[in-house]
């Protein structure tokens, strides 16, 4: 059941993006209104987690318009404005090559207090003292999902969530997917998960970075 | 040994390396976080530029390689972007530095060697001006890091990260480099340009491999940093031998001692490429 939204309307039209000049994003047209829960498929390499992070300006070979709120980001303070609008879920987050403290992780959400009562809620609490690499796929993706729930109370209108469940177990797979069926925010969220899937209102699919709709 | 403490040329060297085990220790830590090891050869060369400057101009030539050096570092920071862009930037400073370097000095009628020699620093010749300079970086590096811990840790843990979390990456990227440059420079006139190591990255190696965290690992970098300045120099005087290669080598074996202690007592982490290297 979700609650009342606070989430943001997301617009990309004509977005584009390349990787040493190769496109992998082609002209991509989307809509997804407030509060929705949007599930992006597709195999691997089709150019999902380039759309994500091109909407956080992290990948910069991008043409196009990618709407947040109604705002598109010109500018250094634009930037830095959606990225305090969107929570993010890396994909790669163990690639860190300094260690850094579960706690620093949680306390970057924006929202400490509310990102550590998310981490006692996902059963990763007592990893707070814990650096970062010595936690399992598992741990480190449920203390992503727990600064995501930081970042939402900070004020983020927009989830963007990268294969948020792929390191779980089946029982997390579907506690996580309830989770992000239950937030009060728009969602958009890669994934192969079928528990995840099931729980979106509208399922797209990427192949060779275009994007259609296939539910 | 007490005849010698009390010169005070004896005096100025051992206070310049306390106050430089206190900056530069941490200077060297953020040199690992960046995975920016070239940047003291880097340094090296712009330095000699900056001296070939000065003795063209009849400025200090080793105010002239300080500001080379704090110009380049701001130089270098749009290239911190990707993960491979500094690394390849600091070979590309360095042909340039010292080609430009002996242009100068062709063009000004200087001998090379004499502004070479001006590298091979040593700190029994330290000067009132390099004890000023460690003592800023004493007070700055530290209070910086104590200021900016928070977004330094996720800055050096994954810059994409940090700039999604509202750290200001360019600007504390600019800083940084700024700082390591000008720590460098100001470390070669202690040990000259080849030990310079002995005063930054070693002890921060060795903090690395025993610190779980970048504030644990600035506490310990310093703790070494101190006691093997203090512990070197004192040996050096003992043993009548140049302080600079005494140094190097206590920081040396301190650095291999701690990481010969067992893998379970201390843990280490992957040095991974950025996600956005790899991701699609």
């Amino acid at each position: 059941m979700r609650v009342e939204t606070t989430g943001l309307p997301v617009r990309f039209a004509g977005v584009s993006c390349a990787h040493g000049g190769r496109a992998v994003v082609r002209d991509v047209d989307l809509v997804v209104e407030p509060g929705e829960l949007v599930a992006l498929t597709g195999t691997n390499g089709s150019g999902k987690t380039t759309l994500l992070r091109a909407v956080l300006g992290l990948h910069r070979a991008s043409t196009g318009v990618i709407e947040v709120g109604g705002a598109h980001a010109r500018s250094a303070a634009d930037w830095a404005q959606r990225r305090r609008e969107v929570a993010w879920i890396p994909q790669r987050q163990a690639a860190g090559r300094f260690p850094l403290l579960t706690d620093e992780l949680l306390a970057s959400s924006g929202a400490p207090e509310h990102a550590r009562a998310a981490a006692a809620q996902l059963g990763v609490d007592h990893l707070r003292d814990r650096p970062l690499h010595t936690l399992s796929g598992g741990q480190l993706q449920r203390t992503y999902l727990a600064r995501a729930m930081g970042c939402i109370e900070a004020g983020a209108g927009l989830l963007l969530a990268d294969e948020p469940t792929a390191a779980l177990d089946f029982a997390g797979q579907a506690d996580a997917a309830d989770l992000l069926a239950s937030l009060p925010v728009t969602v958009l969220v890669v994934t192969h998960d079928r528990a995840v899937v099931e729980r979106c209102e509208r399922v797209l699919e990427m192949a060779a970075g275009t994007l259609r709709e296939i539910s | 040994m007490i005849e010698l403490l009390e010169l005070a040329s004896v005096q100025r060297a051992a206070f310049a390396l306390l106050l430089g085990a206190i900056g530069l220790p941490i200077v060297g830590v953020v040199i690992i976080g960046l995975d920016i090891m070239p940047v003291r050869f880097a340094m090296m060369h712009i330095a000699l530029l900056g001296i070939a400057i000065g003795l063209f101009t009849g400025l200090d030539p080793l105010l002239c390689a300080v500001v080379a050096c704090g110009l380049s570092g701001a130089g270098l920071t749009p290239l911190a972007r990707s993960s491979t862009g500094l690394s390849g930037a600091m070979g590309l400073l360095m042909s340039l530095a010292i080609a430009a370097a002996l242009l100068v000095l062709s063009i000004s009628g200087v001998n090379a060697s004499s502004a070479f020699e001006l590298l091979w620093g040593s700190i029994l010749a330290t000067r009132t001006g390099d004890v000023v300079l460690l003592g800023a970086l004493a007070v700055v590096v530290p209070g910086l890091f104590l200021l900016r811990r928070r977004q330094l840790a996720l800055l050096l843990h994954d810059r994409e990260l940090a700039a999604c979390s509202g750290v200001r990456v360019e600007r504390l990227t600019l800083v940084l480099l700024v700082l390591v440059a000008i720590a460098i420079a100001g470390a070669i006139r202690l040990t000259g340009a080849l030990l310079v190591d002995a005063l930054t990255l070693l002890p921060a190696l060795a903090a690395r491999r025993l610190a779980q965290s970048l504030t644990a690992m600035a506490l310990w970098a310093v703790g070494i940093g101190v006691g093997v300045n203090l512990a070197g120099f004192a040996l050096a005087l003992l043993l009548d031998q140049p302080p600079g290669p005494v140094l190097v080598l206590l920081a040396g074996a301190v650095a291999l001692t701690v990481h010969l202690i067992p893998e379970r007592r201390t843990t280490t982490w992957q040095s991974a490429a950025s996600p956005g290297s790899l991701g699609h």
